[in-house]
């Protein structure tokens, strides 16, 4: 009979009434956890994905942010000027290619098309892509389509691809699934998509470099060399997205407060009601002998106790939540966009803690302060 | 040793003050001692000032040889779980827990080990013969049976003085006369039972009857005089 059998039994003893509470706090910890693990989500969709680019730098238009579709804005005799800084600085490759995005809500109504020059194919953007049907290289003048693509679209080979009025090219190849971002991309020839567009500009220079070169170095060099352009490191993409995810990572918080909130105060308005019921039985504890502290002790356990049990069932509920978003996600875009990281879900049953504390803070007072005689009701 | 001198409790109620108890002073031998007195006469103030339930407002109460008026109520507390057990009217027991655990409450927060404070609850149980009925619940017991469980838990810290305030009042006079006998056999040798009655039957058992009125002790009487 420790202070825990004590807890235990004073909330069976209110059996329907202690669940509805877990139940609350349960949902409010879900909910946080589905909400936060998108973050988390992304965070890992986007560190897998920079770390198999095969690319390690990019240079695009000054101004042009880490994950937007370039604009054709770089004009073709920067290609020169990069490959006459190739060997000083230790760029192995420049492959200049070309970006069109044709976006709709859903992702069968989205088309990112990458124009590559020829003598490149999807291997020197994503270099574990492996072809599926048809052939890898999309010269001279067919499209090699990602498995989610080609998938949601119904793309098989052989099938025309409209990309213009005047335009339209014959899918030539299929990709292999490779569960990143590679899977919803088309890559054409980078003629085909210039005509598109019009234009003789460049919206993108990929780089590789030997393996003994300092990305962040060569990049600040470029910077100062050519300008008017940015030289974005793979490192650099992800501390822009890290920023931009925390600001979603805030809001999301933020919606996931007020759900918080509630669940505390189911928490404190069970465990206040069963302190005024059981005003007695602390009484008769204080006259056996129970310090100030016991008391206090016992009914912060009870609320501690239920958030804890409501915590980790919500935690268990996220995690269930997120395979379910992971199984539609994968199934849309081809990206697992929802993680429960092991530090989220720390992160979840901390903050379910502090709600326990918090709303057994002000009962568990209360309890511990009731004059004896007044408990009792010997006055 | 219990011992009380010119204690006295005021209450303000609204503009009057009311005088509950008024310059009680007595010192308790060993044995049973009975309070006696119409409703109002300060028998439950008495009672909780003794205990340590509340503070007097004037006065002194020592208590297995402490002051106990000049204690918090931690303090007040600390002492009557060493030195002090109490018998209740009614509502007595823990309702959530066992007959066992309510026995084995007092050795839980005096820090006994839990094979040791079963041993013991288990003994206690025995003696006040309701070993058979140890895993049942309060309102699974019969009113005489949850005053024998308290008497129990009273005495499991074998404490010097024993405070019974209308232990019988809810029972049937045989489950009360049994209630009665358990109280009143603990009460030997350098022990004493204070136990607070309006039943002149149950209070002529004891050595020793102190009469209250209007919050004074108005008159002793010792066995002889009974």
């Amino acid at each position: 009979m420790e202070l825990l059998v004590l807890v235990w039994r004073n909330l069976t003893a209110r059996l329907t009434r202690s669940l509805f509470t877990w139940l609350g706090i349960a949902v409010a910890t879900a909910s946080m956890v589905l909400f936060l693990s998108f973050g988390e989500g992304l965070r890992q969709a986007l560190a897998a994905e920079m770390g198999n680019m095969g690319p390690q730098i990019r240079v695009v238009a000054q101004g042009t942010d880490a994950f937007s579709p370039p604009l054709p804005e770089l004009p073709p005799e920067m290609l020169g000027q990069i490959e006459a800084l190739a060997p000083e600085l230790g760029i192995q490759k420049v492959i200049p290619a070309v970006v069109m995005f044709r976006g709709g809500f859903d992702p069968a109504t989205s088309f990112l098309f990458y124009g590559l020059p020829e003598g490149a194919d999807p291997r020197d953007f994503y270099p574990p892509a492996r072809v599926a049907a048809g052939r890898i290289d999309p010269h001279p003048d067919g499209a090699v389509v990602g498995a989610k693509k080609a998938e949601l679209n119904h793309l098989t080979l052989g099938k025309p691809l409209r990309l213009s009025r005047e335009v339209t090219v014959p899918v030539v190849g299929v990709l292999e699934p490779a569960g990143s971002m590679v899977d919803s991309f088309i890559f054409v020839p980078m003629k085909t998509l210039q005509k598109v567009l019009g234009t003789r500009n460049y919206g993108v220079f990929l780089l590789q470099l030997d393996p003994s070169a300092d990305v962040e170095e060569v990049a600040r060099k470029l910077e100062a060399a050519i300008p008017g352009i940015d030289a974005q490191s793979t490192t650099e993409a992800l501390k822009f997205a890290e920023r931009a995810l925390r600001i979603g990572d805030l809001i999301r918080f933020g919606i996931s407060l007020v759900a918080l909130v509630v669940g505390g105060l189911l928490v404190a308005n069970t465990v206040m009601m069963s302190v005024y019921e059981r005003t007695r039985e602390f009484g008769v504890m204080r006259a056996i002998g129970a310090r100030r502290r016991f008391i206090f002790g016992l009914v912060l356990s009870e609320a501690l106790f239920l958030a804890l049990a409501g915590g980790l069932a919500g935690v268990l509920a996220g995690i269930l939540g997120s395979a379910a978003i992971n199984l539609y996600t994968q199934q849309a875009v081809g990206l697992a966009l929802s993680a429960v990281t092991p530090r989220l879900a720390l992160f979840s049953m901390a903050i379910a803690l502090v709600l326990g504390l918090a709303a057994g803070l002000l009962p568990a007072r209360n309890a511990s302060r009731i004059p004896v005689t007044e408990a009792l009701g010997r006055i | 040793m219990l011992r009380a001198r010119e204690l006295s409790k005021r209450y303000r109620q609204g503009e009057a003050e009311i005088t509950a108890l008024d310059g009680f002073s007595y010192d308790f031998p060993p044995g049973a001692t009975a309070v006696v007195g119409p409703s109002g006469s300060g028998k439950t103030t008495l009672l909780n000032l003794l205990a340590g339930f509340d503070r007097p407002t004037a006065g002194e109460v020592e208590l297995a040889g402490v002051r106990i008026d000049t204690l918090d109520e931690d303090g007040r507390a600390g002492v009557r779980l060493a030195h002090a057990g109490f018998v209740f009217q009614s509502w007595n027991l823990l309702p959530t827990l066992t007959a066992l655990e309510n026995v084995a409450f007092p050795l839980l927060l005096a820090g006994v080990s839990r094979l040791e404070r079963d041993r013991r609850a288990r003994g206690l149980l025995e003696r006040v013969g309701l070993a058979s009925r140890a895993d049942h619940r309060p309102n699974q017991l019969s009113g005489g049976e949850q005053q024998r469980v308290a008497i129990a838990r009273a005495l499991a810290l074998e404490p010097t003085v024993l405070f019974a305030d209308e232990p019988t009042g809810n029972l049937d006079s045989a489950a009360g006369a049994r209630v009665l006998d358990l109280l009143l056999e603990h009460a030997s040798g350098e022990r004493r039972l204070v136990i607070v009655t309006h039943d002149l039957d149950i209070a002529s058992r004891a050595e020793r009857v102190l009469h209250l009125r209007d919050g004074r002790l108005v008159r002793v009487e010792d066995d002889a005089a009974i």
